[in-house]
C-alpha cells in the first residue's frame, strides 16, 4: 500500500523537523525567574516522555501495518489475552507518572509560597484594562492597550509591539520578591506574562496570590488570558523591570506626582484645563465602550453624545460614573480614578461633541461627594 | 477467528416481515408526518445523524468565520463582538448540536441490531427526544438575530460574564440548553433501558460488542452530569431574571462556584463525546485485522475507571483560578491517573493490529487516523495535567490545540470511520472508494494543518479566544486557516460520498465487511425497517 | 470477601485474568461487586487527598 508509505514518511519528517520546535517563538519561553525556568524544564521533560513513548507506541502501529498488510500476505493469528503484557502496560506508565509527579509537586510547592515578599502589588483586572496600586507606597495607575485603533483597522502600519503595548507599564525591582494581590472589579480577567510564567485568574469577590522574582532587568509583555467581553483581546500586559536602586527612585517620584494630583484637588479648575485632562481620561477609559465619538453601542453601551438625561443632570451623569449602573457594564471609577480625572471626564462629556452644557465639574466637589 | 455468528442467523424471519406484512400492519404515514411520527429505531437514528450532519456545518461555518478573520492580524471581516458570538456558538454548535446526537444517532441505529433487539426500549420517548433537539438548537441559532446579538461569553459560559454582563438573549440560551439536556437524559434513559433489558437471549454483558458497553457507560454518564449542566444554567437564569446572586460576587455570590459546577458537568461531558468513539473503533479496527479484539475485558474495566475517573479531575480545568494547593495537588494525581487507562485503550489497539492481516478499508483508514491522532491529544492532555505547566499552557492555544485533536480527529473521525463502516448495512450499497479516500486524506492533512500550528502558537505565548494577535503569531495562524478551509471543504466530499452510497453503488452482502462479527451484519443489508422480530439465538464466544 | 476485593482491585487496575473473570461473572452477586467498587472508589478518593496533603505540607 503506496499511500501508507506516504504517511510513515510523513510522520518520520515531522519527527526530524521537532527541533525546530525547540527554536524561539516555536515554544514557551524559558523566563526571568527561577521558577519559569523550573516550569520550563517540567515541560520539556514531560514533552521528550510524550516523545520517547510516542515513538515505540507509533513505531509499533506502523511496523505491523507495515508488516502485518493482507497484501503482503500476512495470515492472521488469534492471540486475544496476555495478563503478563497487560500488567506491563499498566504499571510502567503508573511508574513514569509517579515519577513525572514528584517534581511537579515540589514545583507547585514553591508556586505557592508567597510569604516574606519585600513589595505587595494589587493588580486589578476591569474590562478592558489593568489597574496597578502599589501596596502602602500611595501609587496606582490604569494601564491601557496603546496600539491606535487605526493599526487595528489596518489604516496604520502595524508597529513591533502591535497589541503589546500599553500607555503604563507595570514596573518592578529586579532581585526582590514581589507578592502580587490579585481580584477584579466586573468579570473574570486573567493576568499573564509568559516570561514571568505568573498566570492567576483576577475574580470579582476574591483576592487571590502570586508571586515573582526577577532576574534580569527587561520589558516583559502578555496578555489577559481569560475571555472578559468584547475587547478581551486587547488588554495587555507589559511588565518593566527595573534594577532595585533605578525601582526605588523611579516610585519616589511617582509618589511625589501623586501628592501633587492630590492638591490639584482643593483649587479651581479652568474649563479647557478640565476639557484638556478629560479627552485624555476619555480616551484611555471610556472610549473602548462609548467610542470615539461617543456614540456608543447600543443597546450594550448606551451612546453619550446627545444623551438627554446626561445633559439635564449633572447630579446623575457625576454619580453614574462615580458609582456605575449595577446589572450592567457600567462600572464604578471611584477607586478607579481620582477626583480630579473623574471632574475633568465628567466635564469633557458634558462639552464635547455637541453637548456643550457649557458645565465645569470642579474636582473639589467630586472630593465632597467622594469623602460622604 | 471465533465463530460469532449465530449459527442460524435469523434471516428469515426479518426479510419474511419486511417482504410481507411489515408496512400492512404498520401502515406508516407518508411524506413529512412519517418523519414526525416515526417510532423506529432505524429512522431516528437516521433522522439523529442528517440532524448532526446538518449541525456540523452550521458550526463549521461559524467556525470557518473565526479563521477567516484570525488569516492575518488586524480586525478584516467582524467585529469582536460578533467574533466572540462565533466561538461561542461554534462551541456549543458542535458540542451539543454535532457530535452528542451524531453518537446517538448512531446508538439508535446500532445498538438494537448489535444486541438482538427489535427496536429501542422505549420508542416514542425516543421520537420525542429527538424532536426536541431541532426545537433546541433553532431556539440557539435564533439568539443571533436578537438585539444586543447571541451569546458571546465561549461555549463554556463562565459567570458573571454570562450573567450579570451577558446580552440579553442569554435566557433563550439557557433554555435551549435545557431543551437539549432533556433530550440527551430521556436519550440516555432509553439507551440504559435497551441495552439491560433486550439483549438477545444468551448474549450476557461481557459478550456485548464494545460499542454497547461504551455506550452503556456513556449513558450513565449523561444521567449523572446532565442534571448538574440544568442546575447551573438555572441559578444563571435567577441570577439574570430573579435577582438572586448565586454568582454576582457583589450580592454575596461567588463566581468560582460556577465554575466548580460547570465543570463537574463538563469533564465527564468530554468523556460522553469520546467514549462511545472508542467503541466504534474498537468494533472496526479487528475487523480490519482479521484478529479478534486484545483484552475485551480490560476495554471494559478502562472504559469504566475513565468514567468513574471523570468524576473526580474536573478541576484541572481550574488550575489557574487560585485553588487552595491540596486541591490543585489533589486534581493533578488524579487527572494523571486518568491516563492510565486512556493509554491501555491505545495499546490494545495496537496489539490488536500486530499480526493481524490488514487490509485499509476507508472505516479502517478513519479508525487508525483516530489512533494515531487521538494519541497526540493524549500526550498534550498529559502535558497539561502537570499543574505548575499548566500555569503556562491554561487558556492558550496549545488548549485549543489539545482539545480539537481528541475531538475532531478524535471524536469526529471515530464518527466517520463509523458511518463509513455500517453504511452498507444502511443503504445497502458500498462508499465508492476512490471518493472516500479523497475525503480521508484531504481531512487528514486539513485537520493537521489547522490545529498543529496551534501547539506552537500556544506555547508561544497566544491566548485563547481572541479576534486579532501580536505579529509573531501571524504565521501560525496563516497556516491554521488554510488547513481549516481545506477540511472545510473536504467535508463536501463526504456529502457527496454519504448521498451517491444512498443512491447507489457496488451492492453490499448481508456481511459487508469480511471480518465482520457482530449481530448487525447478520441481519440484510439494507437492514429492513424491522428486524428481529424473533430474537436471534445468540451463541456466547471467546472474547 | 477476600476475592471480591482482589477482583474490584483487578478491576480498578485494568487487568484480569479469564478465569478468574469467568468465575466472578458465574458465582458472584453484581450487588455485591458494586458495592465493594464504590467503597474502593472512595478509598482512592481518600488515597489520593491523603498524598495530596501530605505533599502539600
Amino acid at each position: 500500500m503506496r499511500t501508507l508509505l506516504v504517511w510513515v514518511a510523513g510522520c518520520w519528517t515531522l519527527a526530524g523537523l521537532s527541533p525546530l520546535a525547540l527554536a524561539n517563538g516555536w515554544n514557551m519561553p524559558v523566563g526571568v525567574t527561577d521558577l519559569s525556568r523550573e516550569i520550563y524544564s517540567l515541560h520539556m521533560t514531560i514533552f521528550w516522555i510524550c516523545v520517547a513513548i510516542g515513538v515505540v507506541v507509533f513505531g509499533v502501529m506502523f511496523y505491523s501495518l507495515f508488516r502485518f498488510r493482507r497484501s503482503r500476505g500476512a495470515k492472521a493469528d488469534n492471540f486475544h489475552e496476555n495478563t503478563t503484557v497487560e500488567v506491563l502496560w499498566t504499571a510502567i506508565p503508573l511508574l513514569i507518572l509517579v515519577g513525572m509527579a514528584v517534581p511537579a509537586t515540589a514545583t507547585l510547592v514553591k508556586m505557592y509560597d508567597a510569604s516574606d515578599a519585600e513589595l505587595d502589588v494589587m493588580i486589578t483586572g476591569q474590562q478592558w484594562r489593568w489597574r496597578y496600586e502599589y501596596l502602602g507606597e500611595d501609587v496606582a495607575f490604569t494601564s491601557n492597550m496603546s496600539t491606535p485603533r487605526a493599526q487595528i483597522r489596518g489604516e496604520e502600519a502595524r508597529g513591533e509591539h502591535y497589541l503589546l503595548e500599553v500607555d503604563e507599564p507595570l514596573v518592578l525591582p529586579t532581585n526582590r520578591k514581589v507578592r502580587f494581590l490579585m481580584t477584579a472589579d466586573d468579570v473574570i480577567h486573567s493576568w499573564w506574562v509568559p516570561d514571568l510564567a505568573v498566570k492567576q485568574d483576577t475574580i470579582p469577590g476574591f483576592i487571590n496570590e502570586n508571586w515573582v522574582n526577577i532576574d534580569e532587568p527587561g520589558i516583559y509583555r502578555g496578555q489577559c488570558a481569560e475571555l472578559c467581553g468584547m475587547d478581551h483581546g486587547f488588554m495587555p500586559i507589559v511588565v518593566h523591570a527595573m534594577e532595585g536602586e533605578e525601582f526605588d527612585e523611579w516610585l519616589a517620584e511617582r509618589k511625589e506626582a501623586a501628592a501633587e494630583e492630590a492638591l490639584g484637588v482643593d483649587r479651581d479648575w479652568e474649563l479647557d484645563e478640565l476639557m484638556e485632562r478629560g479627552e485624555a481620561v476619555y480616551g484611555s477609559i471610556c472610549a473602548s465602550c462609548h467610542q470615539a465619538e461617543g456614540q456608543g453601542a447600543p443597546p450594550a453601551f448606551p451612546s453619550l453624545a446627545g444623551n438627554e438625561r446626561l445633559i439635564e443632570d449633572v447630579e446623575w451623569h457625576v454619580q453614574t460614573i462615580v458609582n456605575g449602573v449595577s446589572g450592567t457594564a457600567m462600572p464604578a471609577f471611584r477607586s478607579t480614578l481620582n477626583p480630579v480625572e473623574i471632574a475633568a471626564v465628567a466635564t469633557f462629556t458634558r462639552n464635547a461633541w455637541g453637548n456643550d452644557t457649557g458645565d465645569a465639574v470642579q474636582p473639589s466637589e467630586i472630593a465632597e461627594q467622594l469623602a460622604q | 477467528m471465533a465463530p460469532k455468528l449465530p449459527p442460524q442467523p435469523p434471516l428469515e424471519h426479518s426479510s419474511a416481515a419486511t417482504a410481507g406484512g411489515a408496512a400492512a400492519h404498520h401502515a406508516p404515514p407518508r411524506g413529512m408526518l412519517r418523519w414526525l411520527l416515526t417510532t423506529n429505531h432505524k429512522e431516528i437514528g437516521s433522522l439523529y445523524l442528517i440532524f448532526s450532519l446538518i449541525m456540523f456545518f452550521i458550526g463549521g461555518i461559524f467556525a470557518l468565520v473565526v479563521r477567516a478573520e484570525l488569516f492575518q492580524p488586524g480586525l478584516q471581516l467582524v467585529n469582536p463582538e460578533f467574533f466572540n458570538q462565533m466561538t461561542t456558538m461554534h462551541g456549543l454548535i458542535m458540542v451539543f448540536a454535532a457530535v452528542m446526537p451524531a453518537f446517538t444517532g448512531l446508538a439508535n441505529w446500532m445498538i438494537p441490531l448489535q444486541i438482538g433487539a427489535p427496536d429501542m426500549a422505549l420508542p416514542r420517548l425516543n421520537n420525542f427526544s429527538f424532536w426536541l433537539l431541532p426545537v433546541a438548537f433553532l431556539l440557539l441559532l435564533s439568539t443571533l438575530l436578537m438585539p444586543g446579538g447571541g451569546p458571546n461569553f465561549g461555549w463554556t459560559f463562565y459567570a458573571p460574564l454570562s450573567t450579570t454582563f451577558a446580552p440579553p438573549s442569554t435566557t433563550f440560551f439557557i433554555l435551549s440548553l435545557h431543551i437539549a439536556g432533556i433530550s440527551s437524559i430521556l436519550g440516555a434513559i432509553n439507551i440504559v433501558a435497551t441495552i439491560l433489558n433486550m439483549r438477545a437471549p444468551g448474549m450476557r454483558m461481557m459478550d456485548m460488542p464494545l460499542f454497547v458497553w461504551t455506550w452503556l457507560i456513556t449513558a450513565f454518564l449523561l444521567i449523572a452530569v446532565m442534571p448538574v449542566l440544568a442546575g447551573v444554567i438555572t441559578m444563571m437564569l435567577m441570577d439574570i431574571n430573579f435577582g438572586t446572586s448565586f454568582f454576582n460576587a457583589a450580592g454575596g455570590g461567588d463566581p468560582v462556584l460556577f465554575q466548580h459546577l460547570f465543570w463537574f458537568f463538563g469533564h465527564p461531558e468530554v468523556y460522553i463525546m469520546i467514549l462511545p468513539a472508542f467503541g466504534i473503533v474498537s468494533a472496526i479496527i479487528p475487523t480490519f485485522a482479521r484478529k479478534p479484539l486484545f483484552g475485551y475485558a480490560s476495554m471494559v474495566y478502562a472504559t469504566a475507571s475513565i468514567a468513574l475517573l471523570s468524576f473526580l479531575v474536573w478541576a484541572h480545568h481550574m488550575f489557574v483560578v487560585g485553588l487552595p494547593l491540596v486541591a490543585e495537588l489533589f486534581f493533578m494525581y488524579t487527572t494523571m491517573l486518568i491516563a492510565v487507562p486512556t493509554g491501555v485503550k491505545v495499546f490494545n489497539w495496537i496489539t490488536t493490529l500486530f499480526r493481524g492481516s490488514i487490509t485499509f478499508e476507508p472505516p479502517m483508514l478513519f479508525a487508525l487516523a483516530f489512533v494515531v491522532l487521538f494519541t497526540i491529544g493524549g500526550f498534550s492532555g498529559l502535558m497539561l495535567a502537570i499543574a505548575p505547566a499548566d500555569f503556562q499552557y491554561h487558556d492558550t492555544y496549545f488548549v485549543v490545540a489539545h482539545f480539537h485533536y481528541v475531538l475532531v480527529p478524535g471524536a469526529v473521525f471515530a464518527i466517520m470511520a463509523g458511518v463509513y463502516y455500517w453504511l452498507p448495512k444502511w443503504t445497502g450499497h458500498y462508499p465508492n472508494v476512490r471518493l472516500s479516500q479523497w475525503h480521508f486524506w484531504l481531512s487528514v492533512i486539513g485537520v493537521n494543518l489547522t490545529f498543529f500550528p496551534m501547539h506552537f502558537s500556544g506555547l508561544a505565548g497566544m491566548p485563547r479566544r481572541i479576534p486579532d494577535y501580536a505579529l509573531q503569531f501571524a504565521d501560525f495562524n496563516l497556516v491554521s486557516s488554510l488547513g481549516a478551509f481545506m477540511f472545510g471543504a473536504s467535508q463536501l466530499v463526504f456529502v457527496a460520498v454519504v448521498i451517491l452510497c444512498v443512491r447507489g453503488g457496488e451492492k453490499a452482502p448481508a456481511k459487508a465487511w469480511e471480518g465482520a462479527e457482530d449481530l448487525e451484519w447478520s441481519v440484510p443489508s439494507p437492514a429492513p425497517l424491522h428486524t428481529f422480530e424473533t430474537p436471534p439465538t445468540f451463541s456466547p464466544h471467546v472474547h | 470477601m477476600w476475592s471480591v476485593i482482589k477482583s474490584v482491585l483487578a478491576a480498578f487496575f485494568g487487568v484480569q485474568k479469564e478465569r478468574q473473570r469467568r468465575a466472578d461473572f458465574e458465582t458472584g452477586r453484581p450487588v455485591v461487586f458494586i458495592a465493594v467498587g464504590v467503597v474502593m472508589t472512595l478509598v482512592l478518593i481518600g488515597l489520593v487527598a491523603l498524598v495530596a496533603t501530605l505533599a502539600a505540607r
